[in-house]
Protein backbone atom coordinates (compact mmCIF):
# COMPACT_ATOMS: atom_id res chain seq x y z
CA UNK A 1 0.00 0.00 0.00
CA UNK A 2 2.96 2.15 0.97
CA UNK A 3 4.75 1.27 -1.87
CA UNK A 4 1.85 2.21 -3.83
CA UNK A 5 1.27 5.48 -2.87
CA UNK A 6 4.91 6.50 -2.53
CA UNK A 7 5.13 5.89 -6.54
CA UNK A 8 2.41 7.81 -7.19
CA UNK A 9 3.74 10.71 -4.69
CA UNK A 10 7.62 10.13 -6.79
CA UNK A 11 5.44 10.38 -10.04
CA UNK A 12 3.61 13.52 -9.36
CA UNK A 13 6.78 15.23 -8.24
CA UNK A 14 8.01 14.60 -11.21
CA UNK A 15 5.03 15.97 -13.10
CA UNK A 16 2.79 18.52 -12.27
CA UNK A 17 -0.68 18.25 -9.88
CA UNK A 18 -4.03 18.65 -11.02
CA UNK A 19 -3.84 21.90 -8.96
CA UNK A 20 -0.83 23.67 -10.49
CA UNK A 21 -1.97 22.61 -14.07
CA UNK A 22 -5.66 24.45 -12.61
CA UNK A 23 -3.60 27.37 -11.17
CA UNK A 24 -1.40 27.39 -14.45
CA UNK A 25 -4.85 27.50 -16.75
CA UNK A 26 -6.47 30.34 -14.92
CA UNK A 27 -2.69 32.32 -14.51
CA UNK A 28 -2.61 31.75 -18.65
CA UNK A 29 -5.62 32.80 -19.31
CA UNK A 30 -5.60 36.17 -16.83
CA UNK A 31 -1.94 36.88 -18.80
CA UNK A 32 -3.39 36.28 -22.51
CA UNK A 33 -6.22 38.66 -22.02
CA UNK A 34 -4.07 41.42 -20.75
CA UNK A 35 -1.86 40.32 -23.72
CA UNK A 36 -4.97 40.19 -26.01
CA UNK A 37 -6.49 43.67 -24.71
CA UNK A 38 -3.52 45.39 -25.20
CA UNK A 39 -3.50 44.05 -28.59
CA UNK A 40 -7.01 45.20 -29.47
CA UNK A 41 -5.75 48.86 -28.04
CA UNK A 42 -2.93 48.93 -30.71
CA UNK A 43 -4.76 47.55 -33.02
CA UNK A 44 -7.72 49.93 -32.94
CA UNK A 45 -5.95 52.75 -31.59
CA UNK A 46 -7.05 56.09 -33.13
CA UNK A 47 -3.97 58.09 -34.34
CA UNK A 48 -5.42 60.93 -33.10
CA UNK A 49 -4.24 64.25 -30.92
CA UNK A 50 -5.77 65.15 -27.99
CA UNK A 51 -9.16 66.65 -28.10
CA UNK A 52 -10.40 68.13 -25.05
CA UNK A 53 -14.13 69.85 -24.25
CA UNK A 54 -15.19 71.11 -21.41
CA UNK A 55 -19.22 71.63 -20.48
CA UNK A 56 -20.77 72.41 -17.74
CA UNK A 57 -24.15 71.86 -16.04
CA UNK A 58 -26.82 74.15 -15.38
CA UNK A 59 -27.42 72.73 -12.02
CA UNK A 60 -26.17 75.45 -9.84
CA UNK A 61 -25.59 74.73 -6.45
CA UNK A 62 -25.99 77.93 -4.22
CA UNK A 63 -24.14 77.47 -0.76
CA UNK A 64 -22.98 80.45 2.21
CA UNK A 65 -24.00 82.65 -0.54
CA UNK A 66 -20.92 81.34 -2.83
CA UNK A 67 -22.66 79.36 -6.70
CA UNK A 68 -20.91 76.37 -7.34
CA UNK A 69 -21.13 75.33 -11.15
CA UNK A 70 -19.84 71.53 -11.84
CA UNK A 71 -17.96 71.29 -15.40
CA UNK A 72 -17.03 67.71 -16.72
CA UNK A 73 -13.90 68.20 -18.72
CA UNK A 74 -13.28 65.28 -21.64
CA UNK A 75 -10.43 63.96 -23.58
CA UNK A 76 -12.09 62.76 -26.81
CA UNK A 77 -8.70 62.46 -28.75
CA UNK A 78 -6.41 59.22 -28.87
CA UNK A 79 -3.42 60.68 -26.35
CA UNK A 80 -3.04 61.29 -23.08
CA UNK A 81 -2.30 64.62 -21.64
CA UNK A 82 -0.68 66.44 -18.63
CA UNK A 83 -1.28 69.70 -16.88
CA UNK A 84 -4.79 70.78 -18.56
CA UNK A 85 -5.70 73.99 -17.93
CA UNK A 86 -9.52 75.08 -17.52
CA UNK A 87 -10.59 78.54 -16.68
CA UNK A 88 -14.02 79.41 -16.31
CA UNK A 89 -15.08 83.77 -16.96
CA UNK A 90 -18.27 84.72 -15.34
CA UNK A 91 -19.18 88.44 -17.25
CA UNK A 92 -22.40 90.26 -15.08
CA UNK A 93 -24.73 92.30 -16.95
CA UNK A 94 -23.17 95.46 -14.83
CA UNK A 95 -19.86 94.74 -16.12
CA UNK A 96 -18.25 92.96 -13.52
CA UNK A 97 -16.10 90.08 -14.08
CA UNK A 98 -15.02 87.27 -11.66
CA UNK A 99 -12.71 84.31 -12.82
CA UNK A 100 -11.91 80.78 -11.92
CA UNK A 101 -8.88 78.70 -12.74
CA UNK A 102 -8.29 74.83 -12.76
CA UNK A 103 -5.63 72.28 -13.75
CA UNK A 104 -6.47 68.74 -14.05
CA UNK A 105 -2.87 66.98 -13.51
CA UNK A 106 -3.50 64.11 -15.85
CA UNK A 107 -6.22 62.91 -18.10
CA UNK A 108 -6.00 60.26 -20.58
CA UNK A 109 -7.84 59.00 -24.07
CA UNK A 110 -11.27 58.80 -23.14
CA UNK A 111 -10.96 59.93 -19.69
CA UNK A 112 -13.28 62.01 -17.72
CA UNK A 113 -12.41 64.68 -14.81
CA UNK A 114 -15.49 66.25 -13.14
CA UNK A 115 -14.95 69.92 -10.98
CA UNK A 116 -16.63 73.05 -10.07
CA UNK A 117 -16.07 76.46 -10.29
CA UNK A 118 -16.96 79.06 -7.29
CA UNK A 119 -18.31 82.31 -7.46
CA UNK A 120 -19.43 85.04 -5.47
CA UNK A 121 -22.12 86.15 -8.37
CA UNK A 122 -25.01 84.30 -9.28
CA UNK A 123 -24.03 82.82 -12.60
CA UNK A 124 -27.43 82.81 -13.51
CA UNK A 125 -27.62 86.76 -14.02
CA UNK A 126 -24.70 86.73 -15.94
CA UNK A 127 -22.67 85.04 -18.80
CA UNK A 128 -20.38 82.04 -18.14
CA UNK A 129 -17.74 80.92 -20.75
CA UNK A 130 -15.69 77.74 -19.82
CA UNK A 131 -12.67 76.81 -21.93
CA UNK A 132 -9.67 74.55 -21.57
CA UNK A 133 -6.68 77.43 -22.09
CA UNK A 134 -3.31 75.07 -22.15
CA UNK A 135 -2.13 71.33 -21.68
CA UNK A 136 0.99 69.78 -22.33
CA UNK A 137 1.97 66.12 -23.64
CA UNK A 138 3.53 63.67 -21.16
CA UNK B 1 -14.86 -8.39 0.79
CA UNK B 2 -17.31 -11.32 -0.33
CA UNK B 3 -15.69 -13.36 -2.64
CA UNK B 4 -17.32 -12.92 -5.36
CA UNK B 5 -16.73 -8.92 -5.40
CA UNK B 6 -12.89 -9.84 -5.27
CA UNK B 7 -13.12 -11.57 -8.31
CA UNK B 8 -14.95 -9.10 -10.14
CA UNK B 9 -12.59 -6.11 -9.01
CA UNK B 10 -9.80 -8.50 -10.10
CA UNK B 11 -11.83 -9.25 -13.27
CA UNK B 12 -11.77 -5.59 -14.21
CA UNK B 13 -8.63 -4.99 -12.92
CA UNK B 14 -8.12 -3.39 -9.38
CA UNK B 15 -6.48 -4.92 -6.57
CA UNK B 16 -7.77 -4.79 -2.89
CA UNK B 17 -4.60 -2.96 -1.86
CA UNK B 18 -5.71 -0.14 -4.04
CA UNK B 19 -8.67 0.02 -2.12
CA UNK B 20 -7.14 0.04 0.87
CA UNK B 21 -5.05 2.83 -0.15
CA UNK B 22 -7.55 5.03 -1.49
CA UNK B 23 -7.90 7.09 1.91
CA UNK B 24 -3.94 8.07 1.57
CA UNK B 25 -4.55 8.83 -1.66
CA UNK B 26 -7.19 11.12 -0.96
CA UNK B 27 -4.95 12.65 1.66
CA UNK B 28 -2.26 13.01 -0.39
CA UNK B 29 -4.85 14.45 -3.13
CA UNK B 30 -5.90 17.17 -0.22
CA UNK B 31 -1.98 17.92 0.32
CA UNK B 32 -1.26 18.61 -3.25
CA UNK B 33 -4.02 21.06 -3.52
CA UNK B 34 -3.17 22.23 0.06
CA UNK B 35 0.70 22.73 -0.98
CA UNK B 36 -0.57 24.60 -3.85
CA UNK B 37 -2.92 26.98 -2.23
CA UNK B 38 0.44 27.84 0.05
CA UNK B 39 2.52 28.65 -2.48
CA UNK B 40 -0.20 30.94 -4.43
CA UNK B 41 0.04 32.67 -0.54
CA UNK B 42 3.49 32.89 -0.50
CA UNK B 43 3.63 33.99 -4.09
CA UNK B 44 0.89 36.89 -3.13
CA UNK B 45 2.46 37.36 0.17
CA UNK B 46 6.08 38.76 -0.95
CA UNK B 47 4.55 40.10 -4.20
CA UNK B 48 2.71 42.57 -1.53
CA UNK B 49 6.02 43.19 0.56
CA UNK B 50 7.81 43.97 -2.93
CA UNK B 51 5.81 45.71 -4.33
CA UNK B 52 3.42 47.66 -2.26
CA UNK B 53 5.18 51.19 -2.12
CA UNK B 54 4.81 51.50 -5.66
CA UNK B 55 1.51 50.25 -5.50
CA UNK B 56 0.98 53.93 -3.68
CA UNK B 57 3.44 56.05 -6.29
CA UNK B 58 0.96 58.11 -9.02
CA UNK B 59 3.63 58.51 -11.30
CA UNK B 60 3.33 54.62 -11.64
CA UNK B 61 -0.07 54.99 -12.83
CA UNK B 62 0.31 58.12 -14.79
CA UNK B 63 3.36 56.58 -16.64
CA UNK B 64 1.30 53.67 -17.10
CA UNK B 65 -1.47 55.20 -18.60
CA UNK B 66 0.27 57.38 -21.23
CA UNK B 67 2.63 54.78 -22.60
CA UNK B 68 1.97 53.58 -26.18
CA UNK B 69 0.77 49.70 -26.05
CA UNK B 70 3.76 48.43 -27.80
CA UNK B 71 5.78 49.90 -24.48
CA UNK B 72 3.17 47.76 -22.39
CA UNK B 73 3.77 44.35 -24.15
CA UNK B 74 7.68 45.27 -24.08
CA UNK B 75 7.25 45.82 -20.05
CA UNK B 76 5.25 42.33 -20.12
CA UNK B 77 8.69 40.84 -22.14
CA UNK B 78 11.00 42.61 -19.69
CA UNK B 79 9.23 41.46 -16.50
CA UNK B 80 8.79 37.51 -17.89
CA UNK B 81 12.86 37.87 -18.83
CA UNK B 82 13.54 39.10 -15.18
CA UNK B 83 10.99 36.83 -13.51
CA UNK B 84 11.95 33.62 -15.39
CA UNK B 85 15.75 34.38 -14.38
CA UNK B 86 15.02 34.81 -10.61
CA UNK B 87 12.49 31.44 -10.91
CA UNK B 88 15.28 29.33 -12.68
CA UNK B 89 17.35 29.79 -8.51
CA UNK B 90 13.95 30.69 -6.56
CA UNK B 91 10.74 31.36 -7.24
CA UNK B 92 7.49 30.97 -5.18
CA UNK B 93 6.99 27.05 -5.20
CA UNK B 94 8.31 24.95 -2.04
CA UNK B 95 9.44 22.62 -4.92
CA UNK B 96 12.45 23.81 -6.68
CA UNK B 97 12.33 23.80 -10.72
CA UNK B 98 14.49 21.39 -12.48
CA UNK B 99 12.99 22.09 -15.87
CA UNK B 100 12.80 24.89 -18.15
CA UNK B 101 8.69 24.10 -18.95
CA UNK B 102 8.16 24.28 -15.32
CA UNK B 103 9.87 27.36 -14.49
CA UNK B 104 7.83 29.34 -17.70
CA UNK B 105 5.18 27.99 -16.14
CA UNK B 106 5.87 29.82 -13.21
CA UNK B 107 6.58 32.47 -14.78
CA UNK B 108 3.41 32.88 -16.35
CA UNK B 109 1.88 32.17 -12.95
CA UNK B 110 4.03 34.47 -11.40
CA UNK B 111 3.06 37.49 -14.02
CA UNK B 112 -1.03 36.50 -13.59
CA UNK B 113 -0.97 36.37 -9.98
CA UNK B 114 0.83 40.22 -10.01
CA UNK B 115 -1.95 41.34 -12.46
CA UNK B 116 -4.40 39.95 -10.05
CA UNK B 117 -3.55 41.52 -6.91
CA UNK B 118 -2.52 44.74 -8.60
CA UNK B 119 -6.18 45.02 -10.16
CA UNK B 120 -7.49 44.17 -6.87
CA UNK B 121 -5.33 46.88 -5.04
CA UNK B 122 -6.38 49.69 -7.43
CA UNK B 123 -10.00 48.89 -7.75
CA UNK B 124 -9.71 49.52 -3.86
CA UNK B 125 -8.10 52.63 -4.46
CA UNK B 126 -10.55 53.73 -6.99
CA UNK B 127 -7.89 53.97 -9.43
CA UNK B 128 -9.39 51.63 -11.67
CA UNK B 129 -13.49 51.70 -11.88
CA UNK B 130 -16.13 51.19 -14.16
CA UNK B 131 -15.37 54.62 -16.14
CA UNK B 132 -11.88 54.24 -16.29
CA UNK B 133 -10.72 54.04 -20.27
CA UNK B 134 -9.61 50.44 -21.08
CA UNK B 135 -5.78 51.86 -22.18
CA UNK B 136 -5.49 53.67 -19.11
CA UNK B 137 -6.60 50.98 -16.71
CA UNK B 138 -4.82 48.32 -18.77
CA UNK B 139 -1.13 50.81 -18.39
CA UNK B 140 -1.94 51.31 -14.92
CA UNK B 141 -2.24 47.61 -14.14
CA UNK B 142 0.45 45.96 -16.38
CA UNK B 143 3.02 48.51 -14.72
CA UNK B 144 2.19 48.10 -11.13
CA UNK B 145 2.12 44.52 -11.85
CA UNK B 146 5.84 44.56 -12.70
CA UNK B 147 8.11 45.11 -9.26
CA UNK B 148 4.70 42.90 -7.58
CA UNK B 149 5.57 39.99 -10.10
CA UNK B 150 9.27 40.42 -9.38
CA UNK B 151 8.08 40.42 -5.87
CA UNK B 152 5.92 36.71 -6.56
CA UNK B 153 9.09 35.29 -7.93
CA UNK B 154 11.58 36.55 -4.84
CA UNK B 155 9.10 35.46 -2.36
CA UNK B 156 11.21 32.29 -1.46
CA UNK B 157 14.38 35.01 -1.06
CA UNK B 158 12.46 37.59 1.22
CA UNK B 159 11.70 35.96 4.25
CA UNK B 160 14.46 32.84 4.76
CA UNK B 161 15.34 31.42 7.68
CA UNK B 162 18.27 29.82 8.77
CA UNK B 163 18.82 26.21 8.20
CA UNK B 164 20.09 24.70 10.91
CA UNK B 165 17.61 25.73 13.39
CA UNK B 166 17.17 23.41 16.10
CA UNK B 167 13.72 20.93 16.56
CA UNK B 168 11.45 22.28 19.28
CA UNK B 169 11.61 20.14 21.99
CA UNK B 170 8.37 19.59 23.36
CA UNK B 171 8.97 20.71 27.22
CA UNK B 172 6.34 20.81 29.91
CA UNK B 173 8.53 24.37 31.37
CA UNK B 174 9.39 25.79 28.13
CA UNK B 175 5.35 25.53 27.18
CA UNK B 176 4.38 26.86 30.64
CA UNK B 177 2.86 30.21 30.77
CA UNK B 178 5.41 32.82 32.28
CA UNK B 179 4.29 36.18 32.88
CA UNK B 180 7.50 37.91 32.14
CA UNK B 181 8.35 35.46 29.44
CA UNK B 182 4.60 36.38 27.38
CA UNK B 183 5.46 40.11 28.21
CA UNK B 184 8.83 40.38 27.20
CA UNK B 185 7.30 38.16 23.82
CA UNK B 186 4.57 40.70 23.42
CA UNK B 187 7.25 43.59 23.84
CA UNK B 188 9.30 41.88 21.00
CA UNK B 189 6.21 41.63 18.78
CA UNK B 190 5.29 45.17 19.02
CA UNK B 191 8.89 46.05 18.44
CA UNK B 192 8.95 43.87 15.42
CA UNK B 193 5.83 45.42 13.99
CA UNK B 194 6.76 48.89 14.35
CA UNK B 195 10.20 48.20 13.08
CA UNK B 196 9.10 46.36 10.00
CA UNK B 197 5.92 48.44 9.33
CA UNK B 198 8.42 51.63 9.53
CA UNK B 199 11.23 49.84 7.09
CA UNK B 200 8.33 49.47 4.76
CA UNK B 201 5.89 52.59 5.11
CA UNK B 202 8.53 55.45 5.89
CA UNK B 203 9.32 55.82 2.10
CA UNK B 204 5.24 56.16 1.42
CA UNK B 205 4.63 58.30 4.59
CA UNK B 206 5.47 61.91 2.98
CA UNK B 207 3.75 61.52 -0.53
CA UNK B 208 1.16 63.27 -1.45
CA UNK B 209 -0.50 59.92 -2.33
CA UNK B 210 -1.97 58.99 1.28
CA UNK B 211 -4.03 62.27 1.48
CA UNK B 212 -5.23 61.89 -2.47
CA UNK B 213 -6.53 58.45 -1.85
CA UNK B 214 -8.02 59.47 1.35
CA UNK B 215 -10.15 62.18 -0.51
CA UNK B 216 -11.41 59.93 -2.86
CA UNK B 217 -11.92 56.59 -0.91
CA UNK B 218 -15.63 56.60 1.36
CA UNK B 219 -16.64 54.29 4.18
CA UNK B 220 -16.87 51.08 2.54
CA UNK B 221 -13.82 51.35 0.75
CA UNK B 222 -11.75 52.20 4.05
CA UNK B 223 -14.02 48.99 5.48
CA UNK B 224 -12.82 47.18 2.59
CA UNK B 225 -9.20 48.32 3.21
CA UNK B 226 -9.51 47.27 6.53
CA UNK B 227 -10.61 43.82 5.80
CA UNK B 228 -7.94 43.70 3.36
CA UNK B 229 -4.70 44.68 5.24
CA UNK B 230 -5.88 42.26 7.99
CA UNK B 231 -5.87 39.01 5.08
CA UNK B 232 -2.79 39.96 3.73
CA UNK B 233 -0.87 40.16 7.53
CA UNK B 234 -2.21 37.39 8.40
CA UNK B 235 -1.70 35.63 5.02
CA UNK B 236 1.73 36.46 5.22
CA UNK B 237 2.71 35.18 9.17
CA UNK B 238 0.33 32.24 9.33
CA UNK B 239 -0.80 31.26 5.86
CA UNK B 240 2.21 31.61 3.35
CA UNK B 241 4.18 28.92 5.43
CA UNK B 242 7.54 31.01 4.95
CA UNK B 243 10.40 28.85 6.40
CA UNK B 244 9.56 31.29 9.92
CA UNK B 245 6.22 30.94 10.40
CA UNK B 246 6.72 27.39 12.83
CA UNK B 247 8.77 29.71 14.62
CA UNK B 248 6.54 32.40 14.50
CA UNK B 249 3.51 30.17 16.18
CA UNK B 250 6.00 29.03 19.17
CA UNK B 251 6.42 32.81 20.07
CA UNK B 252 5.29 33.25 23.44
CA UNK B 253 2.91 36.76 24.22
CA UNK B 254 -0.60 37.93 24.94
CA UNK B 255 -1.60 38.06 21.83
CA UNK B 256 -0.90 34.45 20.96
CA UNK B 257 -3.77 33.12 18.80
CA UNK B 258 -3.19 34.25 14.98
CA UNK B 259 -6.11 35.75 14.73
CA UNK B 260 -6.10 38.32 17.80
CA UNK B 261 -2.16 38.46 17.05
CA UNK B 262 -2.96 40.03 13.28
CA UNK B 263 -5.62 42.69 14.14
CA UNK B 264 -3.26 43.51 17.43
CA UNK B 265 -0.95 43.96 14.96
CA UNK B 266 -3.11 45.96 12.57
CA UNK B 267 -3.52 48.29 15.41
CA UNK B 268 0.06 49.23 16.56
CA UNK B 269 0.54 49.45 12.40
CA UNK B 270 -2.26 52.17 12.52
CA UNK B 271 -0.83 53.77 15.18
CA UNK B 272 3.10 53.71 13.68
CA UNK B 273 1.27 54.67 10.47
CA UNK B 274 -0.72 57.85 11.92
CA UNK B 275 2.88 59.17 14.06
CA UNK B 276 4.90 58.51 10.70
CA UNK B 277 1.94 60.63 8.27
CA UNK B 278 2.31 63.36 12.02
CA UNK B 279 6.38 63.28 11.71
CA UNK B 280 6.24 64.47 7.93
CA UNK B 281 3.51 66.99 8.80
CA UNK B 282 1.05 65.17 6.90
CA UNK B 283 -1.54 65.34 10.03
CA UNK B 284 -1.63 67.74 12.32
CA UNK B 285 -2.96 68.05 15.81
CA UNK B 286 -5.87 70.41 14.65
CA UNK B 287 -6.71 68.09 12.06
CA UNK B 288 -10.55 66.09 13.00
CA UNK B 289 -10.16 62.74 14.13
CA UNK B 290 -11.78 61.32 11.12
CA UNK B 291 -8.78 62.65 8.76
CA UNK B 292 -6.64 61.11 11.14
CA UNK B 293 -8.57 57.60 10.88
CA UNK B 294 -9.06 58.08 7.38
CA UNK B 295 -4.75 58.77 6.76
CA UNK B 296 -4.24 55.89 8.98
CA UNK B 297 -6.26 53.27 7.43
CA UNK B 298 -4.39 54.34 4.09
CA UNK B 299 -0.92 54.17 5.20
CA UNK B 300 -1.77 51.05 7.35
CA UNK B 301 -1.76 48.46 4.35
CA UNK B 302 1.95 48.92 3.98
CA UNK B 303 2.56 49.65 7.50
CA UNK B 304 0.76 46.01 8.16
CA UNK B 305 2.69 44.21 5.13
CA UNK B 306 6.11 45.57 6.63
CA UNK B 307 5.01 44.73 10.30
CA UNK B 308 4.32 40.98 9.05
CA UNK B 309 7.43 40.68 7.53
CA UNK B 310 8.72 42.44 10.81
CA UNK B 311 7.34 39.98 13.13
CA UNK B 312 8.51 36.48 11.17
CA UNK B 313 12.10 38.02 11.37
CA UNK B 314 11.77 38.15 15.24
Amino acid sequence: MNTKSDSIQGQEQSRRSLAEWVTFSIAAAILSTVIGLVLYIWLGKQSQPPILSVTYEKTIRKSEGQFYVPFVLLNKGGETVESVRVVAKLKMSNGIEELGEQEIDFLSSGEVQNGAFVFSKDPKKGQINIRVTSYKLP
Amino acid sequence: MSLKIKSLLSSLGYSVSFFKAMPSMRRFNQNVWRRELNDLIRGISGGFLFGVPLLYTMEVWWIGSSLEPPRLLIAIAITSTIIFLINQTTGFRSASNIRIRDTLMDTVEALALGLFCTTCILVLFQEINLETPLGEALGKLIYESVPFAIGVALSNQLLRDEPDEKPHQPNARANQSHPKKELNGTIADIGATLIGGIIVAFSVAPTDEVPMLAASTSGPWLLALIAVSLLISYAIVFAANFSNQTKRQRQQGIFQHPVSETIASYLVSLVAAALMLWFFDKLSASDPWSTWLRYAIILGLPTTVGGAAGRLAV
